[in-house]
Protein backbone atom coordinates (compact mmCIF):
# COMPACT_ATOMS: atom_id res chain seq x y z
CA UNK A 1 0.00 0.00 0.00
CA UNK A 2 1.21 3.20 -0.89
CA UNK A 3 2.27 5.71 1.98
CA UNK A 4 -0.04 8.33 0.65
CA UNK A 5 -2.79 6.28 0.46
CA UNK A 6 -1.79 4.85 4.48
CA UNK A 7 -1.96 8.52 5.24
CA UNK A 8 -5.43 9.36 3.73
CA UNK A 9 -6.96 6.30 5.22
CA UNK A 10 -4.91 7.02 9.09
CA UNK A 11 -6.59 10.44 8.66
CA UNK A 12 -10.39 9.08 8.43
CA UNK A 13 -9.72 7.06 11.43
CA UNK A 14 -8.28 9.87 13.00
CA UNK A 15 -11.34 11.95 12.38
CA UNK A 16 -13.87 8.65 13.43
CA UNK A 17 -11.78 8.22 16.69
CA UNK A 18 -12.51 12.17 17.72
CA UNK A 19 -16.07 12.21 15.87
CA UNK A 20 -16.69 9.18 18.66
CA UNK A 21 -15.22 10.76 21.45
CA UNK A 22 -17.42 13.75 20.94
CA UNK A 23 -20.83 11.68 20.96
CA UNK A 24 -19.86 10.04 24.13
CA UNK A 25 -18.52 13.74 26.13
CA UNK A 26 -21.88 14.47 24.61
CA UNK A 27 -23.85 11.45 25.97
CA UNK A 28 -22.49 11.98 29.34
CA UNK A 29 -22.77 15.85 29.45
CA UNK A 30 -26.16 15.73 28.99
CA UNK A 31 -26.75 13.51 32.11
CA UNK A 32 -23.75 15.20 34.50
CA UNK A 33 -24.17 18.71 32.73
CA UNK A 34 -27.37 19.01 31.61
CA UNK A 35 -27.03 22.33 29.33
CA UNK A 36 -28.18 23.10 26.27
CA UNK A 37 -25.68 25.79 25.07
CA UNK A 38 -22.85 22.66 25.71
CA UNK A 39 -24.84 20.20 24.01
CA UNK A 40 -24.93 22.75 20.75
CA UNK A 41 -21.52 23.82 21.26
CA UNK A 42 -20.40 19.76 21.07
CA UNK A 43 -22.40 19.55 18.29
CA UNK A 44 -21.24 22.00 16.27
CA UNK A 45 -17.37 20.96 16.64
CA UNK A 46 -18.31 17.58 15.43
CA UNK A 47 -20.05 19.08 12.38
CA UNK A 48 -16.93 21.11 11.99
CA UNK A 49 -15.51 17.84 11.53
CA UNK A 50 -17.78 16.26 9.65
CA UNK A 51 -17.79 19.55 6.97
CA UNK A 52 -14.04 19.61 6.89
CA UNK A 53 -12.71 16.22 6.69
CA UNK A 54 -15.67 14.09 5.51
CA UNK A 55 -17.25 16.23 3.00
CA UNK A 56 -14.68 18.67 2.14
CA UNK A 57 -16.26 21.49 1.81
CA UNK A 58 -12.93 23.85 1.65
CA UNK A 59 -12.81 22.05 -2.45
CA UNK A 60 -15.82 25.09 -3.37
CA UNK A 61 -13.95 27.73 -2.48
CA UNK A 62 -9.61 26.09 -3.20
CA UNK A 63 -7.98 24.86 -5.81
CA UNK A 64 -7.64 20.82 -4.40
CA UNK A 65 -9.08 18.48 -7.06
CA UNK A 66 -9.64 15.50 -4.91
CA UNK A 67 -9.33 13.63 -7.84
CA UNK B 1 4.79 15.28 -36.69
CA UNK B 2 5.32 17.75 -33.68
CA UNK B 3 2.48 19.57 -34.61
CA UNK B 4 0.00 16.77 -34.29
CA UNK B 5 1.60 16.25 -30.90
CA UNK B 6 0.75 19.89 -29.99
CA UNK B 7 -2.55 19.35 -31.47
CA UNK B 8 -3.59 16.39 -29.28
CA UNK B 9 -1.99 17.67 -26.52
CA UNK B 10 -3.87 21.32 -26.70
CA UNK B 11 -7.09 19.09 -27.63
CA UNK B 12 -6.60 16.57 -23.90
CA UNK B 13 -5.30 20.35 -22.12
CA UNK B 14 -9.19 22.09 -23.15
CA UNK B 15 -10.67 18.68 -22.38
CA UNK B 16 -9.57 18.56 -18.83
CA UNK B 17 -9.95 21.67 -18.39
CA UNK B 18 -14.11 21.60 -19.27
CA UNK B 19 -13.74 18.25 -16.61
CA UNK B 20 -12.37 20.88 -13.79
CA UNK B 21 -15.15 23.18 -14.83
CA UNK B 22 -18.10 21.23 -14.64
CA UNK B 23 -16.27 19.39 -11.16
CA UNK B 24 -16.46 22.96 -9.94
CA UNK B 25 -20.28 23.50 -11.21
CA UNK B 26 -21.60 20.00 -9.83
CA UNK B 27 -19.76 20.46 -6.52
CA UNK B 28 -21.30 23.87 -6.17
CA UNK B 29 -24.64 22.65 -7.73
CA UNK B 30 -24.71 19.81 -4.89
CA UNK B 31 -24.22 21.97 -2.07
CA UNK B 32 -26.40 24.25 -3.08
CA UNK B 33 -29.26 21.60 -2.94
CA UNK B 34 -27.67 20.55 0.41
CA UNK B 35 -28.66 24.36 1.81
CA UNK B 36 -32.06 24.13 0.22
CA UNK B 37 -32.25 20.97 2.84
CA UNK B 38 -30.83 22.47 5.55
CA UNK B 39 -34.47 24.82 5.33
CA UNK B 40 -36.12 21.54 6.09
CA UNK B 41 -34.24 20.05 9.03
CA UNK B 42 -33.51 23.20 10.13
CA UNK B 43 -37.86 23.48 10.61
CA UNK B 44 -38.15 20.61 11.91
CA UNK B 45 -35.38 21.23 14.82
CA UNK B 46 -37.34 24.85 15.18
CA UNK B 47 -40.25 22.96 15.66
CA UNK B 48 -38.70 20.85 18.34
CA UNK B 49 -37.64 23.77 20.20
CA UNK B 50 -40.64 25.35 19.99
CA UNK B 51 -43.45 22.40 20.67
CA UNK B 52 -40.87 20.89 23.44
CA UNK B 53 -38.95 23.53 24.82
CA UNK B 54 -36.96 22.33 27.86
CA UNK B 55 -38.84 19.20 27.18
CA UNK B 56 -38.41 15.72 25.53
CA UNK B 57 -40.35 12.24 25.65
CA UNK B 58 -38.16 9.45 27.59
CA UNK B 59 -36.66 8.05 24.85
CA UNK B 60 -33.86 4.86 25.15
CA UNK B 61 -31.30 6.46 25.71
CA UNK B 62 -28.94 3.14 24.74
CA UNK B 63 -30.49 2.56 21.68
CA UNK B 64 -30.48 6.34 21.00
CA UNK B 65 -26.32 6.11 21.33
CA UNK B 66 -26.41 2.82 18.99
CA UNK B 67 -27.75 4.05 16.32
CA UNK B 68 -25.73 7.14 16.22
CA UNK B 69 -22.85 4.94 16.45
CA UNK B 70 -23.66 2.92 13.54
CA UNK B 71 -24.09 5.99 11.55
CA UNK B 72 -20.75 7.14 12.52
CA UNK B 73 -19.08 4.26 11.65
CA UNK B 74 -20.88 4.11 8.23
CA UNK B 75 -19.59 8.18 7.75
CA UNK B 76 -16.19 6.17 8.35
CA UNK B 77 -16.50 3.69 6.04
CA UNK B 78 -17.82 5.76 3.31
CA UNK B 79 -15.02 8.27 3.70
CA UNK B 80 -12.62 5.24 3.37
CA UNK B 81 -14.40 4.10 0.30
CA UNK B 82 -13.92 7.87 -1.66
CA UNK B 83 -10.18 7.65 -1.24
CA UNK B 84 -9.94 4.13 -1.93
CA UNK B 85 -11.14 5.07 -5.17
CA UNK B 86 -8.97 8.30 -5.22
CA UNK B 87 -6.39 6.32 -5.17
CA UNK B 88 -6.91 2.91 -7.10
CA UNK B 89 -8.40 0.95 -4.87
CA UNK B 90 -11.33 -0.82 -6.15
CA UNK B 91 -11.30 -3.68 -3.23
CA UNK B 92 -11.09 -1.26 -0.72
CA UNK B 93 -13.85 1.41 -2.03
CA UNK B 94 -16.53 -2.08 -3.22
CA UNK B 95 -16.07 -3.04 0.21
CA UNK B 96 -16.36 0.23 2.19
CA UNK B 97 -19.32 1.29 0.13
CA UNK B 98 -21.02 -2.26 0.87
CA UNK B 99 -20.65 -1.41 4.61
CA UNK B 100 -21.70 1.81 4.41
CA UNK B 101 -25.19 -0.02 3.23
CA UNK B 102 -25.80 -2.57 5.24
CA UNK B 103 -25.07 -0.05 8.24
CA UNK B 104 -27.51 2.30 6.83
CA UNK B 105 -30.31 -0.72 6.59
CA UNK B 106 -29.05 -1.29 10.62
CA UNK B 107 -29.58 2.39 11.38
CA UNK B 108 -33.09 2.27 9.74
CA UNK B 109 -33.79 -0.72 11.43
CA UNK B 110 -33.01 0.63 14.45
CA UNK B 111 -35.45 3.10 14.24
CA UNK B 112 -38.02 1.30 12.44
CA UNK B 113 -38.59 -0.99 15.60
CA UNK B 114 -37.40 0.48 18.50
CA UNK B 115 -38.16 4.79 17.82
CA UNK B 116 -41.12 3.70 15.87
CA UNK B 117 -42.56 0.92 17.44
CA UNK B 118 -43.23 -0.74 13.79
CA UNK B 119 -42.77 -4.49 14.94
CA UNK B 120 -44.37 -4.86 18.50
CA UNK B 121 -43.65 -8.63 18.80
CA UNK B 122 -39.92 -7.48 19.01
CA UNK B 123 -40.25 -3.94 20.68
CA UNK B 124 -43.40 -2.07 22.07
CA UNK B 125 -42.65 1.63 21.26
CA UNK B 126 -44.45 3.83 23.83
CA UNK B 127 -45.13 6.70 20.96
CA UNK B 128 -47.75 6.88 17.97
CA UNK B 129 -47.57 10.37 15.58
CA UNK B 130 -51.52 10.96 16.72
CA UNK B 131 -50.69 10.61 20.20
CA UNK B 132 -49.31 14.33 21.27
CA UNK B 133 -47.15 16.51 20.58
CA UNK B 134 -44.19 14.47 21.57
CA UNK B 135 -44.74 11.36 19.12
CA UNK B 136 -45.66 13.50 16.36
CA UNK B 137 -42.58 15.96 16.37
CA UNK B 138 -39.87 12.25 17.03
CA UNK B 139 -42.07 10.96 13.96
CA UNK B 140 -41.86 13.77 11.57
CA UNK B 141 -37.78 14.28 12.64
CA UNK B 142 -37.36 10.74 12.13
CA UNK B 143 -39.44 9.46 9.00
CA UNK B 144 -37.49 12.60 7.34
CA UNK B 145 -34.45 11.91 8.22
CA UNK B 146 -34.83 7.97 7.44
CA UNK B 147 -35.94 9.18 3.98
CA UNK B 148 -33.18 10.54 3.08
CA UNK B 149 -31.17 8.00 4.77
CA UNK B 150 -33.13 5.10 2.77
CA UNK B 151 -32.42 7.40 -0.44
CA UNK B 152 -28.73 7.59 0.17
CA UNK B 153 -28.93 3.13 0.59
CA UNK B 154 -30.24 3.59 -2.79
CA UNK B 155 -27.58 5.96 -4.37
CA UNK B 156 -24.83 3.83 -2.73
CA UNK B 157 -25.76 0.60 -4.87
CA UNK B 158 -26.43 3.04 -8.07
CA UNK B 159 -22.77 3.91 -7.46
CA UNK B 160 -21.44 0.90 -6.32
CA UNK B 161 -22.55 -0.94 -9.55
CA UNK B 162 -21.24 1.65 -11.60
CA UNK B 163 -18.11 1.17 -9.77
CA UNK B 164 -18.00 -2.42 -10.17
CA UNK B 165 -18.83 -2.00 -14.06
CA UNK B 166 -14.74 0.10 -13.94
CA UNK B 167 -16.64 3.66 -14.42
CA UNK B 168 -15.06 5.39 -12.32
CA UNK B 169 -11.10 6.43 -11.94
CA UNK B 170 -8.44 7.41 -9.53
CA UNK B 171 -8.93 10.79 -11.96
CA UNK B 172 -12.71 10.78 -12.59
CA UNK B 173 -14.73 9.69 -9.82
CA UNK B 174 -17.51 12.36 -9.33
CA UNK B 175 -20.53 10.20 -8.84
CA UNK B 176 -18.38 8.28 -6.23
CA UNK B 177 -18.11 11.78 -4.77
CA UNK B 178 -21.47 13.20 -4.61
CA UNK B 179 -23.07 9.68 -3.07
CA UNK B 180 -19.80 10.22 -0.13
CA UNK B 181 -20.79 14.05 0.53
CA UNK B 182 -25.10 12.95 1.05
CA UNK B 183 -24.13 10.41 2.88
CA UNK B 184 -22.13 12.83 5.47
CA UNK B 185 -24.94 15.18 5.25
CA UNK B 186 -27.48 13.08 6.54
CA UNK B 187 -25.16 12.00 9.12
CA UNK B 188 -24.66 15.87 10.00
CA UNK B 189 -28.21 16.18 9.88
CA UNK B 190 -28.71 13.47 12.70
CA UNK B 191 -25.49 15.25 14.22
CA UNK B 192 -28.03 18.01 15.28
CA UNK B 193 -31.18 15.92 15.79
CA UNK B 194 -29.80 13.73 18.24
CA UNK B 195 -29.13 15.94 21.00
CA UNK B 196 -32.67 17.87 20.31
CA UNK B 197 -34.49 14.02 20.31
CA UNK B 198 -32.08 12.54 22.86
CA UNK B 199 -30.26 14.52 25.18
CA UNK B 200 -31.65 18.11 25.62
CA UNK B 201 -34.18 19.15 28.11
CA UNK B 202 -36.74 17.30 30.76
CA UNK B 203 -37.27 13.97 29.99
CA UNK B 204 -41.74 13.79 30.28
CA UNK B 205 -43.11 10.58 31.45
Amino acid sequence: MSEKRSAAYRLSATVAVILAILTVIEYFAAIYVPNTALLFLLAMLKAYFVLRFFMHVQRLWTSEEGH
Amino acid sequence: MSAVAANVAAHVAAHVDHYKEQLRHNRLGLWLFFISEAFLFGGLLAVRFYLWGDHRPELDQTIGLIVTAVLLVSSFTMNLAEKAIAHGDRRTFSLGMMTTAVLGLIFLGGVMVFEWGLFPAIYEGHLSPSENVYGAVVFAMTGMHALHVLSGIVFIFVVWNLGRKGNYTSERHWGVEACAIYWHYVDLVWIFFYPALYLIGTPVH
